[in-house]
C-alpha cells in the first residue's frame, strides 16, 4: 500500500501536534513549550505495544476539534497558523454564539449548555492547522458533473416530500446511522467520542453515536464480496510500523459522504503520537465524485469516558412527533382554504 | 459387541453420558486447557453464536404456527428443549400473570419486533453471530443484531449511573471462566419471544468457560426480586464460527420497523387510497 | 509532558456541517408561534437518547393537573460529569420556558429549565464547563 500522504505531511505531523488552548485564568504550559516538545517527541517517542505485540492505540478518545474541515476562504493557501494565531482563532471560534430570539428556529430548541453539550464544555483539541483538510487548498475538491447530477437528482426526489414519511427524513433522525460516522470518522457537535479496543488480529472502534462498532481484521484477508454494501463500508487493516492502516470499500449510496456514494474508497491511518493522543489521518477517493483524492487529519485526544449507551431508535420520540407535527401543519393549511 | 460391554465399561460409559448431558458444568472439571491470550487469560476472541431456539422461548416448547399465515412454514415457531436449568422460571404470582399476558400479545409486544436492543442475556442467544474482542482491561461484545454492543470493564462492579438497554457490565476471571456482573438494565427487554420478562432490578451474572477449541459454555444466573421468587439459571453452548473469513455484517433492522411504528403517521398511509410512492 | 486540553470560553461552533440539532428538526415538532411557560413537579426524568425527556405535572389556574413532557438534550455529557439517574428527583419543582408541540399535545422543548429559585437545571448556561465540574446540589 503506497503512502498516500505527501512528503510534507510528516513535517506537518510534527508541527500540527496539539497546541494547548489557554483558558482564561487557567494554569497551563506556555504555547511555545507546547509545540517544541511535540515536534521533538513526534520523532523520538515510541508508543507502547499491546500484550500481543502490536502498537497500542486503544483507549477512549474525543475527536472534537476547533479546526474546521475546510479552510476559511480568506486564509487562502495558509495551511498553518503560528501558535499565537491558532490561539486567537480558537478563542474567536468558541466565542461565537448562534443568534437566537423569540420565535426563531434557534430558539425552538433546548439549551445545549445546560446539558453540557456545547463544545466549550468538553475536551476540545486545538491545532495550528487552519483546516482538517491538508494541503494548499484545504477544501473539498469540486464535485465532478456526474456527482452534481447525482446529488441534484436525490434532492429533487425528496423536494416537497420532506415529511411524507420516515424514509424522507435523514439517516440520523431515523436513528439508523449518524452523519459523521464514516468512515472517514469526523468530529460532531457533541458526544464526539469513540473507544478503541484491540484483540488479537482485530481492532474494534466503537463510535458513541450511534453505538456502531467497526471491526477491523488485521490478518490480511480480502474485502467482502462486492455485492455486500454496508453503511459503514467494509474495512481491512494492517500495521505499517507504528501506524494502523485501514482500507475501506463496499459502501452504499444511502449515506453520501460529501457527495460521494458507493464508489467511495477510504484509507485511514492511526498513529499514537503521545500517551494522550492518537493522530487520525484519512485519504478519500472516488473517481465518480472528485477528480482528485483529498486528505485530512484529526487529532484524537484521550478522555476519561466512559462512552455511555446512545440507544437512539429506542428513545426516538422525535420521529413520530415530527411526522405528527407535519400532519398538523397540513391539516391547518387545508382548513384555511 | 458383547466383548465391549463388560459391566465396568458399561458403568463408565453410562457415567460419561449422564455427566455431559445432565451436568453441563462437567466442562469446568474437564481437562480442556484453553488457548491463552498474550496476557495469560483464556482467549475468547472470535465470532460466536448460539445454536438454539432459545430466542423463541427459553423454556422447553413444542413447535407451533407462526403469526403470519401467508408465510406459513417459513415463519413457524421451531421446537426447543429449553435452556432453563430445571425448566421452570420461578415467577412471583403477579409476574406470572404478566408473563401470560405477554405471551398472549407476544407478536405485538416483543421489543425485538421493533428492532430494540435485546439486553443481556438475550443478546447471547439471538440467532445472529456476535464477536468478542478481548484485551486485558476491556472486553467488547459486539453483536450483529442491530449493531448492539456492550463494553465489559475488567474490574469490580460499580453502581450503574443510568439505566440502559444493554446494561452495565463488569468482568473478572475465575480460573478459566470470565464472570460478568450485569446491572443497570432498564427493564424494557424480554428474555425471548415468548414474553419472559424482568424489571429494572434485574441482576445477571454470566459465566463464559471455554469447553473446547471452538465452543464456550455459557451460563447465566438471573435474579430480580420484583419478578422472581428466587434466582434461576440458564445455560447453553456457544459455537465458534470457524468458516474462513467469517465476519459480522450489518443487520440494521431499524428501518424494517419503521412502517410498523410510524406508518400511521405517513402523509399517505400505505394501503389507503392515498398511498403514493 | 502532560497535555492539557481546556474548554474555552464561549459557545461551540460546529464543524463544516449542519447545526448539531439538524439531526432532528425541532421546528417541525414545536411551534415557534406557541411559546409557553410551565411550572410543575417532576414525575420522572427519562435519561435517554437521542433526547432526554422530563415528565412533569402542571397545575392549571383552575387547579386541574395535566401532565407534560419536556424535551432536553442527550444526557451522556452530564453522566460523564457525575450526574446520575437520581440527579433530578421526583417531586422537584421546575420552571420550563419553551414552545408547545405543533400537534397541540402536552409537549414542549426545554428552551430554559430552572428550579423554582431560578437556578439553572444542571449546568449553568454559558457556565465555565470545566471538564470535571461537579453537579451542584
Amino acid at each position: 500500500m503506497s503512502n498516500r500522504f505527501p512528503a510534507s505531511f510528516s513535517a506537518a505531523l510534527a508541527g500540527s501536534a496539539i497546541a494547548l488552548a489557554l483558558a482564561s485564568g487557567a494554569m497551563a504550559q506556555t504555547k511555545s513549550s507546547a509545540l517544541l516538545p511535540a515536534r521533538e517527541g513526534a520523532k523520538t517517542w515510541t508508543p507502547p505495544k499491546t500484550a500481543d505485540g502490536v502498537p497500542d492505540i486503544s483507549g477512549i478518545f474525543t475527536n472534537s476539534v476547533v479546526t474546521p474541515l475546510e479552510r476559511p476562504k480568506d486564509l487562502g493557501a495558509k495551511e498553518f497558523f503560528t501558535a499565537e494565531e491558532a490561539d486567537a482563532y480558537a478563542k474567536k471560534q468558541l466565542a461565537v454564539k448562534e443568534a437566537t430570539g423569540p420565535g426563531t428556529y434557534n430558539d425552538v430548541h433546548y439549551d445545549m449548555a445546560q446539558f453540557g453539550l456545547e463544545k466549550k464544555q468538553n475536551k476540545v483539541a486545538a491545532s495550528i492547522r487552519t483546516s482538517l483538510i491538508v494541503g494548499p487548498e484545504g477544501r473539498v475538491p469540486a464535485l465532478l458533473p456526474e456527482a452534481q447530477k447525482r446529488q441534484a437528482a436525490k434532492a429533487a426526489l425528496n423536494r416537497g416530500h420532506e415529511f411524507d414519511g420516515p424514509e424522507n427524513r435523514g439517516m440520523a433522525e431515523r436513528c439508523i446511522i449518524w452523519g459523521a460516522e464514516g468512515p472517514p470518522m469526523l468530529p460532531i457537535g457533541y458526544n464526539s467520542n469513540l473507544q478503541i479496543v484491540q484483540g488479537e488480529g482485530y481492532v474494534a472502534i466503537m463510535q458513541e453515536m450511534i453505538h456502531d462498532v467497526r471491526i477491523i481484521p488485521t490478518d490480511g484477508r480480502p474485502h467482502a464480496p462486492s455485492n455486500i454494501r454496508e453503511l459503514l463500508g467494509d474495512s481491512r487493516g494492517h500495521w505499517e510500523g507504528n501506524t494502523l492502516v485501514v482500507d475501506t470499500t463496499n459502501f452504499t449510496d444511502r449515506n453520501p459522504f460529501r457527495g460521494s456514494g458507493e464508489n467511495l474508497h477510504v484509507v485511514e491511518r492511526f498513529t499514537r503520537t503521545d500517551p494522550d493522543t492518537v493522530l487520525y489521518q484519512f485519504t478519500v477517493d472516488d473517481p465518480t465524485t472528485w477528480a482528485t483524492a483529498w486528505s485530512a487529519e484529526v487529532p484524537m485526544t484521550k478522555i476519561d469516558g466512559p462512552i455511555f449507551e446512545y440507544a437512539c431508535h429506542e428513545g426516538n420520540y422525535g420521529m413520530p412527533n415530527n411526522l405528527s407535527g407535519a400532519r398538523a401543519d397540513e391539516k391547518k393549511l387545508a382548513e384555511k382554504k | 459387541m458383547k466383548n465391549w460391554f463388560g459391566s465396568s465399561r458399561i458403568a463408565l460409559l453410562a457415567l460419561c453420558a449422564v455427566s455431559t448431558s445432565v451436568f453441563p458444568l462437567a466442562a469446568q472439571t474437564s481437562a480442556y486447557k484453553p488457548v491463552r491470550t498474550a496476557d495469560g487469560k483464556p482467549d475468547l476472541n472470535g465470532i460466536w453464536e448460539a445454536l438454539s431456539s432459545a430466542n423463541w422461548d427459553i423454556q422447553p416448547h413444542a413447535s407451533s404456527a407462526g403469526p403470519v399465515s401467508s408465510l406459513a412454514a417459513d415463519f413457524a415457531v421451531p421446537p426447543g428443549i429449553g435452556i432453563v436449568e430445571g425448566n421452570e422460571i420461578p415467577y412471583l404470582p403477579a409476574a406470572l400473570e404478566q408473563k401470560k399476558k405477554n405471551f398472549a400479545n407476544r407478536f405485538v409486544d416483543d421489543p425485538e419486533i421493533k428492532c430494540f436492543l435485546p439486553g443481556v442475556p438475550r443478546a447471547e442467544y439471538m440467532p445472529y453471530p456476535f464477536q468478542i474482542v478481548q484485551s486485558p482491561k476491556t472486553v467488547m461484545f459486539t453483536y450483529e443484531y442491530d449493531s448492539a454492543v456492550r463494553v465489559v470493564n475488567i474490574g469490580p462492579p460499580t453502581p450503574a449511573p443510568v439505566d440502559s438497554w444493554m446494561g452495565w457490565s463488569a468482568g473478572k476471571w475465575e480460573g478459566d471462566t470470565l464472570v460478568i456482573d450485569v446491572t443497570g438494565q432498564n427493564g424494557k427487554t424480554w428474555f425471548d419471544r415468548a414474553g419472559d420478562f424482568h424489571s429494572s432490578s434485574l441482576h445477571v451474572v454470566e459465566r463464559f468457560t471455554p469447553r473446547s477449541a471452538d465452543t464456550l459454555m455459557y451460563e447465566a444466573t438471573i435474579e430480580d426480586p420484583k419478578v422472581f421468587s428466587r434466582p434461576w439459571k440458564i445455560s447453553l453452548p456457544l459455537y465458534r464460527h470457524v468458516e474462513k473469513n467469517a465476519q459480522l455484517l450489518e443487520f440494521k433492522c431499524v428501518e424494517y420497523a419503521e412502517e410498523l411504528m410510524y406508518g400511521h403517521l405517513r402523509k399517505h398511509p400505505k394501503g389507503s387510497s392515498e398511498e403514493s410512492k | 509532558m502532560k497535555k492539557l486540553l481546556f474548554a474555552l470560553a464561549g459557545a461551540g461552533l460546529l464543524l463544516a456541517s449542519a447545526p448539531a440539532w439538524a439531526h432532528h428538526s425541532f421546528a417541525a415538532e414545536f411551534d415557534p408561534q406557541k411559546p409557553i411557560k410551565l411550572t410543575g413537579t417532576v414525575t420522572e426524568m427519562e435519561w435517554i437518547n437521542p433526547h432526554s425527556w422530563i415528565h412533569m405535572d402542571v397545575k392549571g389556574p383552575d387547579g386541574k393537573v395535566t401532565s407534560w413532557m419536556v424535551e432536553g438534550g442527550s444526557p451522556n455529557a452530564l453522566l460523564r460529569r457525575g450526574f446520575t439517574k437520581a440527579s433530578l428527583p421526583e417531586g422537584s419543582v421546575i420552571v420550563i420556558e419553551g414552545y408547545q408541540a405543533k400537534d397541540g399535545s402536552n409537549r414542549a422543548n426545554g428552551r430554559d429549565i430552572t428550579f423554582a429559585d431560578g437556578k439553572k437545571l444542571f449546568l449553568g448556561s454559558g457556565g465555565t464547563g470545566a471538564p470535571d465540574e461537579k453537579p451542584e446540589k
